[in-house]
């Protein structure tokens, strides 16, 4: 449980300072899709025994630059090449796992996670991603907010932006691979876009917003996880725990919305001078 | 402060450029010199944006050379500054004017650093210049669409450059914007900066410019704006809808 706790804190703070530049460099989808294609390499690791964690990133890398070469074919519609490419290495896991005795159970466990069962060995594995990756970001932080904002201001700025993203992108699939063991494929998404995307709905600035990203995914990671401990120990309910940790995130943006959405209403009266000015400005757009 | 290099900020010798196996332009000769200022005039399509992009080194060049500040595109880099048209820019993303106008001082600043206090002040004094300085910490894109173009101005005032690539600037801004922009445009050409600006509005042109290139996936003319804008070339590159107006402006109806 200690150890399930401090893997879901660790996640929630790269996945928080991470997801803000998914969020802002539009990359959710490349986050759904690396979720999917690092399947495979999962698979084949695990059938041959290897570190699920090398056989995540090699997947992950091969993705990215396949993604990167598909997207140089202006004839290759990027939404159907990734839709071609998600589908097809979901495809390829099945199978692989499909092989082996106990099917049912280890692709239970590679779809959903197995937060409670993880090691010391893959704790240290995860801490180091976040340290990676949180230096990468924040050392790149201003050059990322300017990409993100105005790539071609950038580009005309000196920038190379093709290695920016490649940084970026890397960042991505190293946060989904080490949070697709304890979280499973099928929900890592959740960790790197939904506390970010919560964030967004109540921040004005970019630091702000990585600032309540994160502490809102170590609140609800700490308290999904409980939740979940607290249900299965004294209450013989069983609750998943990857899905119910994801689950309190999602209420956490629910809440987060309900909040702004008030804060809105709230305010409209009393600032209502400032307000119509600003009114008259989008009329005369 | 700017160091300006001798020679001719932009000198362009038989241009074509391309994104992919045909020339989207060509044939472009011409020069310009510190303090100059040029327009680009021509229709939808007609390679405007495409120039442009070819002096800051982004779209390749087929044919022919670009020299920018005595040197080739990609070196010249940082020492362009490039105004983007700001409605292509993102009306939700979380920065303020003020923080836009900094990013025009990031390469100064260099890597790993954080943008300080005499960037700041840089910042604040290019916002002032276009009278944006009240609003330097709204939101950028809750500014009027006038108001997102001072600031982008501004953020090329504050990276002090020697070239100023501008696209569309007075596209849909109103006329409070139109004179500060001109007045504004006229002072960095006084202090030596050069300013290339394609626009479609031939009437700003010929106030803010005493030069155009006249453009339609071909180069029809270049030199002084009133030997390069002619009834006789404007219909050549537009067709039909030209209209002169007591000989000395000449007018197009284009919407």
């Amino acid at each position: 449980m200690a150890r399930a706790l401090v893997e879901v804190l660790l996640l929630g703070l790269v996945g928080g300072v991470v997801g803000v530049h998914v969020l802002l460099r539009r990359l959710a989808f490349l986050s759904e899709a690396l979720q999917h294609t690092v399947f495979p390499g999962i698979a084949i690791a695990f059938v041959t025994g290897q570190s699920l964690l090398v056989g995540a990133l090699v997947a992950a890398v091969a993705t990215i630059v396949l993604l990167g070469l598909l997207a140089r074919r202006p004839r290759v519609d990027p939404d159907a090449a990734l839709a071609v490419l998600i589908a097809g290495a979901f495809a390829l896991g099945v199978v692989l796992v499909s092989h082996r005795r106990g099917f049912q159970r280890d692709l239970t466990s590679l779809l959903f996670g197995r937060i409670l069962a993880v090691d010391t060995r893959q704790l240290i594995e995860t801490a180091i991603v976040t340290v990676v990756c949180v230096t990468v970001v924040a050392a790149l932080h201003k050059e990322l907010v300017l990409l993100a904002f105005d790539p071609g201001g950038a580009a005309s700025l000196g920038y190379r932006t093709g290695w920016l993203d490649l940084a970026l992108n890397l960042v991505v699939a190293l946060v989904v691979v080490a949070a697709v063991r304890a979280l499973g494929t099928v929900l890592v998404v959740a960790f790197l876009v939904t506390p970010a995307a919560a964030a967004r709905l109540v921040c004005r600035g970019v630091t702000s917003m990585m600032a309540v990203a994160v502490v809102l995914a170590l609140v609800c990671g700490w308290v999904g996880l409980s939740l979940s401990y607290e249900a299965s120990v004294h209450h013989g309910v069983r609750l998943a725990s990857g899905a119910t940790v994801v689950l309190t995130l999602t209420a956490g943006f629910v809440l987060l919305g309900a909040a702004a959405a008030a804060r809105s209403a709230l305010a409209r009266p009393r600032v209502a001078g400032r307000r119509s000015v600003r009114g008259t400005r989008t009329v005369n757009r | 402060m700017r160091t300006f290099a001798d020679g001719p900020a932009l000198s362009l010798h038989e241009v074509a450029a391309s994104y992919g196996r045909d020339p989207v332009l060509e044939g472009v000769t011409g020069r310009v010199e510190p303090g100059e200022a040029i327009a680009l005039i021509g229709p939808n399509g007609a390679g405007k944006t495409t120039l442009i992009k070819a002096i800051l080194g982004l779209v390749p060049v087929v044919h022919g050379e670009i020299e920018v500040l005595g040197t080739s595109p990609d070196r010249a880099r940082g020492r362009v500054a490039y105004v983007p048209q700001a409605d292509v820019l993102d009306t939700e993303f979380p920065v303020t004017a003020l923080q836009v106008v900094l990013m025009g001082r990031y390469r100064r600043v260099g890597w790993l650093r954080r943008p300080g206090a005499a960037d700041r002040d840089a910042a604040r004094r290019a916002l002032d210049e276009v009278g944006m300085l009240a609003r330097a910490h709204d939101r950028f894109g809750l500014l009027s669409g006038g108001q997102r173009q001072r600031v982008l101005l501004a953020r090329a005032i504050a990276q002090e450059a020697e070239l100023l690539l501008l696209d569309e600037p007075f596209n849909g801004v109103d006329g409070t914007t139109t004179e500060l922009l001109l007045r504004v445009l006229a002072g960095l050409r006084v202090e030596g900066v050069a300013v290339v600006m394609s626009t479609h509005d031939l009437s700003v042109a010929h106030l803010a410019c005493g030069r155009a290139c006249l453009l339609n996936r071909r180069q029809v003319s270049f030199g002084p704006i009133e030997e390069a804008l002619t009834a006789e070339s404007l219909r050549e590159t537009y067709g039909g809808s030209v209209v002169t107006l007591a000989g000395a402006t000449t007018i197009l109806t284009l919407r």
